[in-house]
Order: structure tokens, then C-alpha cells, then sequence
């Protein structure tokens, strides 16, 4: 059994303008020990998978359909009160831009020891202490500066401090939303590799979301890449990075320098996604597909087995 | 820390000397004798003679104005035509029942703002913050001497359970067999309307500034990670949101605190409670003008260091701000 | 999500400020606050503007100086008298009226010379910088932490009664801080922006950048910062009357609150003590939600979050 399975997924925002549906028939899986990227541009839903698997969608989001199985338990079916106890405890999360998500007025060290409090409310300050010390070896943090405030700290470190807050309770799968992104490439490079390795130590399952289709090929053995609220290819990174069949994933490979220095052409992709409130018949790629032809705006597409585990949502591959 | 305030003391004391120099300049403008201005008509020649003496009034222009600084400096403010006294023992007498109610008041109000300014932010368009807003809207743009004879109107003349007016009652004070206890509920008991004349001025704001700023810290992304956590609501309400969203109140409590200050002299007034805004308008009235003159900076002092107060506040509560 | 939470392009093909004005326009309108501010001060423009006729009718009903020779003392509502008489038989109706004008003429006026003193301090000292922008803004916290009723009620001692115009004069002296300091911050990030750079290599003097190129920019802001001058103004002026040293030639609605209280009726005639102060405190309350307002108009991140809900 996997550890992560979801089935369907169906997120909705209720908004003036209608329902937009941000997460569209969402299905995949991951084993323990195993790392998923899910790529797309801003808006495409892929946050938003993030915060459903934290139960953390904002008030006027609601899964409308489908199921997140963690480890046997439907995630979408907790009440808050038992999605709270899940939290952190079984899925931990690396925020998207960790320069604010450390509170700046508290320290640093009672931060990371609340997150352990919380959970394991019978140790005591010593013993809470100790831990926190240690996850301050394990990422590579000082610890004369344990008790320090956020805003003492460099942008690595703080990301050093968010890594060791997701460890702190040994979770079963951490979510990374653009973990790397405020960075610069130096510290970036370190940390991903540091998380690899760490990933690799406690044999954890990790989501990475990124909109750069090349960090998350070097992180993860997986990728999905999302477009306009579904998942429209995924496979190994071999199979997706390598030999993307999906048009939007070849232009995702060719829109971003590989940070490894291999000179290509780069290129935009021109038009935009289109808008989510609404019915849309046919395939939500069309207007901006290099390939489409007039049966694409009318029907639905549907998902082709290229290799194997290796599946597109297109009917021209 | 201390650098910081040994120069922000200094700033007080610079500011304070333009306030002096920028009246010493408006007085000698203003038309009509500066003498008579200063000098207590009912006073005896020699009595006069004294007082012109001591503040050079017959010195040449630069002399005078050393002088009237010196004067300043060591605490001598003139002499009360309306009291036949020294002004400093007049405003020294009335500067603690202004503090009384107006430090009672402003931190009662900021108390009471913060904690449901908090809730109607974690309440948001619910019925609990549609209620709170509106009575603060409403309360906080009340014209505050209107305010005032109305709750004199309906709870000390209907309903008599407040005294009209005054601080003390004389027959309590007079009276040698009523205790220290029994003075200070007569005190109480009279500080009860004008009190809560100031504080339905102020709560409204400081309500409004702190809900508006909590639904800003609200947004943030470290209040998401605590919800991450697993952290109750509760906690996250009271250790991550509020302590984030006191900073901008304490700034704005130090930015009205001129605007306070102006309702304090008002209320005073309706209320005869004797403190120093009150002296200041009874001064204006009866041309009285050394008292006048002394109680503004009087009143200038004590908003320049209230506001410095604020600042080393806010340097306290918001770690990022080392002086 | 803000992204997509857009709506799809529009096909509009009016001129940008048009465009412009018609969404901020759609935006106030669709504020509950706006809506009701504006009701309540298109209210009081109807009374300043109603406060011409009554001494038109009967000279009776001139606020300052028509006594009704039947009365000649305070007397509760009546056909007469609407709102009852004052103590030497002045209608309070009529008054009224012609407290809603002085209010106007008060706020507007004292808010327009703040303003623009403001304005003109502020983009000055953020387009100058260094020593001129040290001295001003000192000077700028200094009068702003000074309580300005106060500092009028003094140089009314020096100078004596002091007439409308002057408090007018003296408010807007005294409430410009506030203003410069917004504008300032404003102006210091417009500087940052390239076109005041390409300005100023095609050899703009400093005069044609303020006012060609800062000022354009600056002065929504400092609209939004006029709505709520107005209050200050009129709430200043009114505490002034209050304590009997309003211009005595000007029927205001501080100075009929003097009166009620300074003559002893205000336990005994409700009819007097009422409306003046519900009107003051109204005419804040409606400056006060039309700031609100035009605040959501020119701050887009509120804007987005009255959609989201």
C-alpha cells in the first residue's frame, strides 16, 4: 500500500465571480521513502493540493469530491479537531517563502519547541530542549544562535530553521512548496541537497511544488506537472524531464535554464490559462497548444499510457 | 537602549526650548502691554516691582528672553492673577488628578480595544464584529462635551447615581472621622462619569486600529505555519496574531495621544474635575495669561515623554527595533 | 490565487484614467460605508444649503440675531419653532441650518489648506532629501505630537477672540503633519521610478518634476487624506466654540452646545442639547466612513479582499 494516495481530487474556491475550480480529478500516489514534484505556473492548483494534504484550505476552499488516503486515513474526511492532531505530527510542511513564515517576534527556540509541545504535550522543557538541539545539528545550524530572533538570522538559515521545524516530530510525508525560491542559487543548491539527503535518512515521503520543472527534476524521483487545475502528465522524472510527451511540459523543459549550465534555446510560453470559473468542454491547453486541432476544444482528453508508469492527458501522444 | 533614550530626552528638551522661544516671540507680537500681560494688576508696588524684577521686564529684549528661559529652566512660572499665586504650586496641585483620569483612561480604553479589537478580527464579518465595529465607529465620533452632558444628563441628573460635577465631595473630605478608604471611594465614585467619557472616546479607536491590524497579521505566513503545527486556535489567536499586531496600535496610541489630550482639557471642563486642561481654559477665560502659558508646557512636557515612553514600548515589544 | 482569481481581460476601449475613475467609482460604490457617508453628507449639503432660507421668511428665524418677540426664552418644539427656541428666543431650527454651513465651511477649507500645505512639505522634503528633509519632518513630528485645541485656546489668550477665518487658519496651521508624512513616503518611492529619472536627464528642473511628474501622483492620496482632515477641522472648531471661544459672530454647532450649557438648560431642554450634538457627531461619523471608502478605492490589497468575501 502506498503511503499517499489520492483519488480524484476536487478542490472548488468560492469567489464573486462563481466557483472557480482551482484542483480538478487529481489521482496519484506515493510510496514512503519517495519523492513527488509537482510543477506548474502560479495559479495551476498545485499550492493548493499542498494546503488540502495540511487540511489548511482557506475558509472559502472546500475539497469537493475525492479522497486523501494517508497512511489508511482519509484525510478529506477529518474533522478539524482530528486533522489538527494529524498535522505536523504526520504531515509537515517547508513553506513557500520561509523568510516569513518564523514569527518575528518570538524566538527562535521556542518556536520549534512549541511545534513539539503541541503534539507531545507530556515532555518536559529539558527533554523539549534536547530535541530541538538536536535538529539544530542535523540541518547545520549553530547553536549558540538557538535562542536568537528571526530576524538574526540569514535567509539560509532561516530555511535551515523551517527544515528542522518539519523534522522535529519525524513526519510521515513533508510537503515542500517552493522551499528555495527567496534564495539565492548558491544556498539554494546546498539545501536541496541537504534535503535529499535527509529525506534519504528518514525515509519520509516528500511532495516538492515548484514552478521550475529543473529544480524539482534533481530533487525527486517523480514529477506531475499540473496545468489549469489538473494533472496533465506524470511519470518518473527519467520519463517526464527527459522525454516529456505533454506539449505544456515540453514548453515547462524549455522555458527554464537547468541549473547544471546546458546552453539551450530558451522559450516563452506565449497566451495565458484560462479562466476556471466556469465549464470548460474540452482540453484546458488547447489555446496555447502548437498541436491542437479543432476536437480538442470540444472533448474532454483523455489520459494515454506512453511507457510504462509514464501517463499523458493528451490525445495526440 | 540608554543611548536611545539620553537622545530622545534630549530631542524633549530642544522641542521644548523652540515651544518656549516660538511664545516668547508671539507674546511680544501680541498687541497690548506685556507688562499687564504678566503682572497681576491687584498686586502691591513693591510686590510688582519684585515680580518685574525677577523676570527683567525692564531689561533690553535679549536679557528678557535669557531671563524668561532661566525662569523656565528652574521651575519659575510666574504668578496666578487669579489665585494670587505662584503658578508652579497651582499646576504642580492639579497635574496629578489629570494624570489620574487621563492615564486611567487611555490604558482602560487601550486594554479593552485591543482584547475585542482581537476578537472582532478573528470573528470577521460575523455578528460579534459587525457589533463591535459599528459601536466603535459610532462611540469614537461622538462629539466628546456632547457625550459628556449627556451621561451627566441621564445618570447623574435622572438617575442621580453620579455626582454632576467636582472631584471630592466636601462633606467627606471636611468630615475628620471619614478614613483614607472612604476618601477614595467619594474620588472614585466622582471619577466614574468623566472616565467613561474618555474611554467610549477611545476604545472605538484603538479597536479599530487593532482589528485592522490583526486581520493584516492574520494573512502572514508564519500564522499558516502555526496552524501547520497543529497549534489550537486559541494559541495561535493569542501567542503568534496579537502579540504581531500590538505594534501598530502602541504607535497609534502615541499619535492620538495629542488628540486625547485635547478631549482630556475638554472633559475636565465639563466635569470641573480640577486638573490641569481645565485650569488651562478657566486661565484663557480670565486672561490669566502666566497660568496659561505654564500649563501648555506643562502639557507639551508630558506628551513629549508619553511619547517616548510609547517608542521604548514599542522597542520592547517588537524585537527587530534595537535603539 | 490572486491571479486567477482576475476576471478576463476587458474589451473596454475608453482612455486608461477613464477607465481608471469608472473602476474607482464601482469600487466606492460598492462600499456600504461610502454609500451611507455620502447619504449623510448630502443631507447637511442640503441643510447648509436650506440654512438661507428661514430669515427669508421671517427675520424672526435669522439664527444669529432674529428673536421672536413672543417668547424671549427657551421653549420646547412648537409649529413656530420646530426645534424649540434658546434661551433669548432664537429659533434652533434655523440654527442649525446655518451650523451645517459654518461646518462645511470649516472642515472643507481648513482640510484644503492642510492639504495642501501638506502636500507641498511633504514633496519637498521627499524630492529634496538631506537637510531640508531633516528640518521639515522634525518639524512635521514636533507639531504632530502637540494637542492642537490647546494650542489654539493659548494664542486665543494672546490674541483674544479669535474670528472664523483665523481658526481656520490656526487648524490647518497646526493638522498639515499628518499629510506630509504620507506624502513624503509616497514621493521617496516615486523617486526610486525611472520615469523621474528620464525626467530629469532631459533636463527637467526640479520645479517641473514636483509638479508635472510627483505631483500627479501624489494627489489621490492626498484626497483620501483631506476626508479625514474635514473631521478634525470641524470636531476642532466645535471644542473651541464649546469652551466660549468660537467667533462670536457665527452661529455654530459648538457654539449652540456653549449656550445650552453655559445658560443651565441642558437637564431641562432635551430639544436643545440634542441636535447639535447628534449633528456634530454625524457629520464626523460620515467624513469618517467616506474616508474609509475612498481608503478601499486607493488601496488595492483592501480592494481584493471586499471581493473575496
Amino acid at each position: 500500500m502506498p503511503l499517499l494516495s489520492v483519488e480524484n481530487l476536487c478542490i472548488g474556491y468560492r469567489t464573486a465571480q462563481g466557483l472557480l475550480k482551482a484542483v480538478e480529478g487529481v489521482n496519484f500516489t506515493l510510496e514512503a521513502g519517495s519523492s513527488l514534484g509537482l510543477v506548474g505556473e502560479s495559479g495551476c492548483g498545485k499550492t493548493t493540493i499542498g494546503m488540502a494534504l495540511m487540511g489548511l484550505l482557506p475558509p472559502n476552499g472546500r475539497i469537493s469530491e475525492g479522497r486523501i488516503v494517508l497512511d489508511g486515513v482519509d484525510l478529506a474526511a477529518l474533522s478539524e479537531e482530528e486533522l489538527r492532531a494529524v498535522r505536523w505530527r504526520d504531515v509537515a510542511m517547508i513553506f513557500q517563502a520561509a523568510m516569513n513564515a518564523l514569527n518575528p517576534v518570538q524566538r527562535v527556540s521556542r518556536q520549534m519547541t512549541e511545534a513539539i509541545s503541541t503534539h507531545r504535550p507530556e515532555l518536559g522543557k529539558e527533554e523539549l530542549l534536547g530535541q530541538v538541539e538536536g535538529l539544530f545539528q542535523l540541518v547545520g545550524l549553530p547553536l549558540a544562535r538557538l535562542h536568537d530572533y528571526p530576524h538574526q538570522y540569514s535567509g539560509g538559515m532561516k530555511q535551515r530553521a523551517i527544515i528542522a521545524m518539519a523534522l522535529a516530530l519525524n513526519p510521515k510525508l513533508i510537503i515542500a512548496d517552493e522551499p528555495t525560491t527567496a534564495l539565492d542559487v548558491v544556498v539554494q543548491d546546498q539545501i536541496l541537497k541537504e534535503t535529499k539527503a535527509l529525506q534519504d535518512k528518514f525515509h519520509m515521503g516528500i511532495i516538492f511544488i515548484s514552478h521550475d520543472i529543473s529544480i524539482v527534476a534533481e530533487v525527486c524521483q517523480h514529477i506531475g506537472v499540473m496545468y489549469a487545475g489538473q494533472l496533465v502528465e506524470s511519470g518518473s522524472t527519467e520519463q517526464v524531464f527527459y522525454s516529456p510527451r505533454h506539449p505544456y511540459t515540453m514548453a515547462l523543459v524549455n522555458s527554464f535554464p537547468t541549473l547544471t549550465g546546458e546552453r539551450k534555446e530558451l522559450t516563452p510560453i506565449p497566451g495565458e490559462p484560462p479562466n476556471l470559473i466556469g465549464v470548460i468542454p474540452g482540453c484546458r491547453f488547447c489555446d496555447r497548444c502548437p498541436r491542437s486541432e479543432a476536437f480538442c476544444k470540444l472533448e474532454p482528453p483523455s489520459w494515454q499510457e506512453v511507457a510504462a508508469g509514464h501517463r499523458v492527458l493528451c490525445d495526440h501522444c | 537602549m540608554r543611548k536611545f533614550i539620553l537622545k530622545r530626552l534630549l530631542q524633549v528638551v530642544v522641542i521644548l526650548f523652540l515651544i518656549l522661544t516660538i511664545l516668547f516671540v508671539l507674546f511680544r507680537l501680541a498687541p497690548g502691554d506685556p507688562v499687564s500681560r504678566l503682572v497681576d494688576p491687584n498686586l502691591t508696588p513693591e510686590e510688582a516691582d519684585h515680580l518685574i524684577e525677577q523676570m527683567g521686564l525692564k531689561e533690553p529684549i535679549w536679557t528678557q528672553y535669557l531671563m524668561y528661559l532661566k525662569n523656565f529652566a528652574s521651575g519659575e512660572f510666574g504668578y496666578s492673577f487669579h489665585y494670587g499665586e505662584p503658578v508652579a504650586k497651582v499646576i504642580w496641585e492639579r497635574l496629578p488628578n489629570t494624570v489620574m483620569l487621563f492615564t486611567t483612561a487611555v490604558i482602560l480604553a487601550a486594554l479593552v480595544g485591543i482584547s475585542w479589537g482581537k476578537i472582532a478580527a478573528w470573528k470577521k464579518g460575523r455578528f460579534q464584529d459587525i457589533l463591535l465595529t459599528i459601536a466603535s465607529l459610532v462611540t469614537h465620533t461622538l462629539f466628546l462635551p456632547w457625550l459628556a452632558l449627556l451621561l451627566v444628563w441621564v445618570f447623574a441628573y435622572h438617575m442621580e447615581w453620579f455626582p454632576i460635577t467636582g472631584m471630592i465631595s466636601d462633606e467627606i473630605w471636611l468630615d475628620p472621622s471619614s478614613g483614607f478608604f472612604g476618601k477614595l471611594v467619594d474620588v472614585a465614585h466622582h471619577m466614574v462619569l468623566p472616565l467613561a467619557t474618555l474611554f467610549l472616546i477611545h476604545f472605538g479607536s484603538y479597536l479599530l486600529v487593532m482589528r485592522s491590524s490583526m486581520l493584516e497579521t492574520l494573512k502572514e505566513d508564519y500564522i499558516l505555519l502555526a496552524r501547520a503545527k497543529g497549534l489550537s486556535e486559541r494559541a495561535i489567536r493569542n501567542q503568534h496574531a496579537a502579540p504581531n499586531a500590538w505594534l501598530p496600535v502602541v504607535t497609534s496610541v502615541g499619535l492620538s495621544l495629542a488628540f486625547s489630550i485635547n478631549g482630556g482639557a475638554l472633559t475636565e471642563t465639563v466635569f470641573s474635575w480640577p486638573g490641569i486642561g481645565r485650569e488651562m481654559v478657566f486661565a484663557v477665560s480670565n486672561n490669566d495669561y502666566p497660568l496659561a502659558q505654564a500649563s501648555f508646557l506643562l502639557i507639551a512636557a508630558v506628551v513629549l515623554m508619553a511619547n517616548l515612553v510609547v517608542d521604548v514600548l514599542y522597542a520592547y515589544l517588537d524585537p527587530r527595533i534595537r535603539y | 490565487m490572486s491571479k486567477l482569481l482576475k476576471a478576463s481581460p476587458r474589451l473596454a476601449r475608453r482612455h486608461p484614467w477613464q477607465e481608471r475613475l469608472a473602476e474607482d467609482w464601482r469600487v466606492f460604490r460598492s462600499s456600504l460605508l461610502g454609500k451611507i457617508g455620502m447619504a449623510l453628507l448630502l443631507l447637511f449639503g442640503l441643510m447648509a444649503a436650506g440654512s438661507y432660507i428661514p430669515p427669508l421668511l421671517d427675520p424672526m428665524y435669522h439664527p444669529m440675531t432674529g428673536v421672536d418677540p413672543l417668547v424671549l426664552k427657551s421653549t420646547p418644539p412648537s409649529a413656530r419653532h420646530w426645534l424649540g427656541t434658546d434661551f433669548m428666543g432664537r429659533d434652533i431650527f434655523s440654527q442649525l441650518l446655518a451650523g451645517a454651513r459654518v461646518a462645511f465651511m470649516v472642515g472643507v477649507s481648513a482640510a484644503f489648506m492642510a492639504v495642501v500645505l501638506g502636500t507641498a512639505v511633504g514633496m519637498t522634503a521627499g524630492y529634496m532629501g538631506r537637510l531640508t528633509e531633516t528640518i521639515l519632518m522634525r518639524l512635521a513630528d514636533m507639531i504632530m505630537v502637540m494637542p492642537t485645541l490647546l494650542i489654539i485656546l493659548l494664542l486665543a489668550a494672546l490674541f483674544g477672540k479669535l474670528n472664523i477665518w483665523t481658526i481656520v487658519l490656526m487648524i490647518a496651521l497646526f493638522r498639515w503633519p499628518g499629510v506630509s508624512r504620507v506624502i513624503r513616503a509616497q514621493t521617496l518611492s516615486l523617486k526610486q521610478r525611472p520615469f523621474i529619472d528620464a525626467a530629469r536627464v532631459a533636463g527637467a528642473s526640479h520645479f517641473r518634476i514636483i509638479f508635472r511628474h510627483i505631483m500627479p501622483n501624489v494627489l489621490p492620496l492626498a484626497f483620501l487624506y483631506m476626508t479625514f482632515r474635514v473631521t478634525a477641522a470641524i470636531v476642532i472648531e466645535a471644542g473651541l466654540a464649546f469652551l466660549g471661544f468660537g467667533d462670536p459672530g457665527t452661529v455654530s454647532w459648538g457654539m449652540m452646545l456653549q449656550w445650552v450649557w453655559k445658560t443651565g438648560h441642558m437637564f431641562t431642554a432635551p430639544y436643545w442639547l440634542l441636535p447639535p450634538g447628534i449633528c456634530i457627531s454625524l457629520i464626523t461619523l460620515s467624513f469618517y466612513m467616506l474616508g474609509r471608502a475612498m481608503d478601499e478605492v486607493l488601496d488595492p490589497r483592501l480592494r481584493e479582499e471586499g471581493q473575496r468575501e
